[in-house]
């Protein structure tokens, strides 16, 4: 076990919070994604079910390939082509996505949902100044005229603490570094004040000192903002120092889920107590870097019991059935026939 | 921006003069060849060797170059062989009909492409992607000049709506100068439409798929502003650099074009050096269009690159 | 969820098919150009150059199934035997184009530098001159005929061919096996010879279905011109100009020999979009 993350994870500033508002702000329940395509139908994401309450920063932490992006796109109704909610429900504040027309989806995008994306440079139009692009939100959602978005959009990144907003409002996004075109993409989320942010990777791309910086301003927002953060990433350590409560997936479907500190203090799941010793850290000195033997099932050809089996130590009998999730503690679950009563 | 305006006709320069060059060598590929057309096959050598001095000729081919080249660049295309007159004022009164008749395919070429190419990449895969790739194969594939051919048939000869060939000057008659051009300029711009389509259908699909677009989605824009505002301008600036070949292309066609539509310009003008075998008036309309080509060319090339901001600005960082 | 990636409309993939049925198009007409061009001597009901004064202009007619043109002669024998005129000059042009525009292409790529960029530029400005000027520019200076039109028009064709030549071997000389070769003491020729050519011949072949066409145009334009085939001998760009000139009376002189064009052309056009899409399918968007 990684003592780093877990004392990490304690260190970590938390603000104390009075209990959990009732309605979350964010609730998927058994959403399962499909891809349709000529080799079959794949299951990208099975039967997951996640909360995010107002006020929460959430982790959701898989790798490649996971289905963790998909989930992302699926709340923003965004799937690519072929692509496709199958079954389950999304609400954002108790209204459902899924059976949203189109236009009432359109409204919701960028308004109260909001999406920061991996690859910040991508995601903005070469072509246009970057004031426009910030101040878009503006006309689309309030109908303001063009010259009040861009003064809006100068408040706004200064908001997110670009230095000389008005000249940088101007600018293209070729001509900012990379931190500062995660900003502007922060800035842009933010622009309506949305209950929901879905940040799918956000500093992943970026280099550490300045991955610090965004994660603080993340942590700001939810501060004053008190919107409710589904972050989604690869990296233990940005969850182990951000997030509230964690979900941890696994070939589509959740395998742990619980607060930060019950996760990364007694992980459940063998994956996830896999992932842990993998990390490498600054604090210990590992004599290997431990990977995890094996690879993550093809969403064709999903396994009929736990979907771990084939990589985990503890495979037994009865992980040939999938197990439910099952309670580690109060609050804290993972999906592994280790933790039936009986079984220790 | 204006450094990148200066560095690309700085640049444009040498093209020029290397197409020149090249053009010389085209012609004077075979030696005597000139000569013997101009005079005949039962020249005797002496008449050939007589004429060949008296027309500069006989001299080592680069000086001949040269000394064409600073004719040129002085106004001086030299004079034709049969009736000695001087070439360049020729071809100032032809060109204003030549480019006409570029200009006004190269705005039917566009008015097909540009839209027909982006609705080809929204439905992507679907059953209109497929029927306007298909029909842009075809119209690729007509040679311009039975197009014209056709044209002429079904709207001169069997309609009479249209007169079958024949120029009147814009500015004498409007009207009549269109109905006149209407017929060489579709016939050009028809059939180099199809593989400007296929330019900006792909353009279209690259900037369709990418991730910008996708935020601009998940701000809530609607299926009109993603295009107008966000993919439109970004697809133009390759369609317009990878393009900027082909409208050279459609250029080229104007020589066979005008001698059908009976058009005076520099296109026909070829023609007419070729039968006479008149090589300074062939040379000097073949450098004309030539240059036109080539501008053109650039031109729009550098248009796409002004449309990009990375470009135009280079990075500041920071 | 409805989906605002795209909209509405019949799902993916049902067309897939019809991608296949271009190319079987594509080949089918090649095919029947093909066959025509080489068994024109028993296909054709009639002699190209049969002369039948009393006949002439007549219109499709169970005797003539295309007509007669102003010299009595059967339009569908010329047809058939001008396809042999067209398979020819684009054969040995698109060959000549193949040739020195792979060479030049894989010298380029292989020994880099100055050589390099003094090839390719000229490669590049010759591939901005139009196509027609140069041919028919090549053509006065050559002298008019047959043998002059391929090689005015795979002297075009060069360029083309050695931009692919060139991208293809350097894509290959990326490849670590060369370098292996190198290791082992190969000669610059045997690498080129083993190792590089036979990977740059699939997207060569492409192009060459697709220069095939651009040949069969440029051969029909030089002769609508008078400069390429000239008559008796029939080819469809000079029968579609003297054609021209009948047009009131004889509309279909005008129609079928360009029909044969359009459908050549748009064969050869088919089957390269074909070969491009079943070698690479990525290619194609």
């Amino acid at each position: 076990m990684t003592s780093s993350i877990r004392t990490f994870a304690t260190e970590r500033a938390a603000p104390a919070r009075a209990a959990p508002a009732p309605t979350p702000t964010l609730a998927i329940e058994g959403l399962t994604i499909e891809h349709a395509g000529r080799r079959g139908i794949a299951c990208l994401v099975d039967r997951l079910t996640l909360e995010v309450r107002p006020g929460e920063i959430v982790g959701l932490i898989g790798e490649s390939g996971s289905g963790k992006t998909m989930t992302a796109l699926s709340v923003l109704g965004l799937l690519p082509r072929g692509v496709r909610v199958a079954d389950g429900d999304i609400r954002l504040s108790e209204r459902s996505l899924v059976r949203m027309s189109a236009a009432d989806l359109r409204a919701i995008r960028g308004d109260r949902v909001a999406m920061i994306p991996q690859d910040a440079l991508r995601a903005l139009n070469p072509v246009l100044p970057i004031g426009e692009q910030v101040g878009e939100p503006q006309v689309i959602h309030r109908g303001s005229s063009w010259q009040a978005a861009k003064a809006k959009a100068v408040e706004l990144l200064r908001g997110v603490h670009l230095r000389a907003p008005e000249q940088r409002a101007r600018e293209y996004p070729h001509q900012f570094s990379g931190g500062m075109q995660q900003r502007a993409m922060i800035a842009m989320g933010l622009a309506l004040e949305p209950e929901l942010l879905v940040a799918d990777e956000p500093t992943t791309a970026l280099d550490a000192t300045v991955q610090a910086q965004v994660l603080k301003l993340l942590r700001e927002i939810r501060d004053t903002h008190g919107a409710a953060i589904l972050f989604i990433t690869h990296d233990l350590g940005i969850v182990a120092e951000l997030c509230d409560r964690v979900y941890v997936i696994y070939a589509g479907a959740i395998v742990e889920q619980g607060a930060v500190e019950a996760v990364f203090t007694r992980p459940g799941h063998p994956y996830t107590q896999a992932l842990l010793r993998a990390t490498p850290t600054v604090r210990t000195v590992q004599t290997e870097l431990v990977s995890i033997r094996g690879h993550i099932p093809s969403p064709l050809e999903l396994p009929r019991g736990c979907r771990f089996a084939d990589r985990c130590p503890h495979r037994f009998e009865r992980c040939a059935s999938e197990p439910p999730l099952l309670e580690v503690a109060a609050g804290h679950a993972a999906r592994c026939w280790l933790l039936e009563p009986g079984h220790g | 921006m204006l450094r990148l305006i200066a560095f690309r006709l700085l640049a444009f320069v040498p093209t020029l003069i290397a197409a020149s060059i090249v053009l010389f060598i085209a012609i004077n590929v075979v030696p005597g060849s000139a000569a013997k057309a101009a005079l005949g096959i039962d020249a005797t050598p002496q008449a050939i060797a007589r004429f060949e001095h008296q027309h500069g000729l006989d001299r080592p081919l680069h000086v001949q170059y040269l000394a064409w080249l600073a004719g040129v660049l002085r106004g001086d295309f030299g004079s034709s062989f049969q009736n000695h007159v001087p070439v360049g004022p020729e071809l100032l009164a032809r060109l204003p009909v030549t480019l006409e008749l570029a200009l006004l395919a190269f705005l039917i070429a566009n008015l097909i492409a540009v839209p027909l190419g982006a609705i080809a990449a929204y439905f992507h895969q679907r059953r209109t992607d497929f029927t306007i790739t298909f029909a842009a194969t075809v119209m690729g594939a007509i040679p311009n000049f039975w197009l014209a051919t056709l044209l002429i048939l079904l709207f001169a000869l069997t309609w009479r709506w249209l007169p079958a060939g024949g120029y009147v000057p814009f500015t004498e008659e409007p009207l009549r100068n269109l109905s006149m051009m209407i017929m060489p300029a579709l016939s050009l711009g028809i059939v180099s439409s199809a593989l400007l389509l296929r330019i900006m259908r792909s353009a279209m699909l690259e900037v369709l798929s990418s991730d910008y677009i996708r935020t601009a989605r998940a701000k809530g824009a609607g299926q009109g502003v993603v295009i107008r505002r966000h993919a439109i301008r970004n697809a133009l600036i390759p369609f317009l650099t990878v393009g900027a070949v082909e409208f050279g292309f459609l250029f080229g066609g104007v020589v066979i074009i005008e001698d059908m539509f009976l058009l005076p310009g520099i296109g026909s003008l070829v023609l007419v050096g070729i039968i006479n075998r008149d090589y300074p008036v062939l040379l000097a309309a073949a450098l004309v269009i030539t240059v036109v080509v080539l501008s053109a060319n650039m031109i729009v090339d550098l248009i796409g690159s002004m449309l990009d901001p990375r470009q135009v600005h280079g990075r500041s960082g920071g | 969820m409805t989906d605002l990636a795209a909209p509405a409309g019949r799902p993916r993939g049902r067309f897939a098919g019809s991608r296949h049925g271009l190319l079987a198009l594509g080949g089918v007409l090649v095919g029947g150009v093909v066959l025509a061009a080489l068994f024109a001597n028993w296909i054709a009901p009639y002699s190209p150059y049969e002369l039948n004064v009393a006949a002439m202009l007549q219109g499709p007619s169970a005797a003539h199934w295309l007509g007669t043109d102003e010299l009595g002669r059967d339009v569908l024998s010329r047809t058939i035997f001008a396809a042999r005129i067209s398979v020819e000059v684009a054969l040995v042009a698109v060959g000549v184009g193949l040739l020195g525009g792979t060479v030049i292409g894989i010298v380029a790529a292989y020994f880099g530098g100055m050589l390099d960029m003094l090839l390719m530029r000229l490669m590049e400005l010759l591939f901005s001159f139009p196509a027609i000027l140069l041919a028919v520019i090549l053509m006065a200076s050559l002298g008019t005929s047959i043998l002059n039109a391929m090689i005015a028009i795979g002297i075009i064709f060069i360029p083309g061919f050695s931009r692919l030549a060139r991208a293809a071997t350097q894509a290959v000389l990326r490849q670590q096996y060369v370098d292996a070769a190198r290791t082992i003491g190969m000669s610059d020729a045997r690498i080129l010879g083993r190792e590089i050519l036979p990977n740059v011949v699939t997207p060569l072949l492409v192009e060459a279905a697709v220069a095939f066409a651009y040949a069969v145009l440029l051969e029909s334009a030089l002769s609508f011109l008078g400069l390429g085939a000239q008559p008796p001998e029939p080819s469809w760009g000079n029968m579609l100009n003297t054609g021209r000139g009948f047009m009131a009376q004889a509309p279909w002189l005008g129609i079928v020999p360009g029909m044969a064009m359009f459908l050549c052309v748009l064969g050869f056009n088919l089957l390269g979009d074909g070969l491009r899409d079943f070698f690479d399918p990525h290619l194609r968007d």
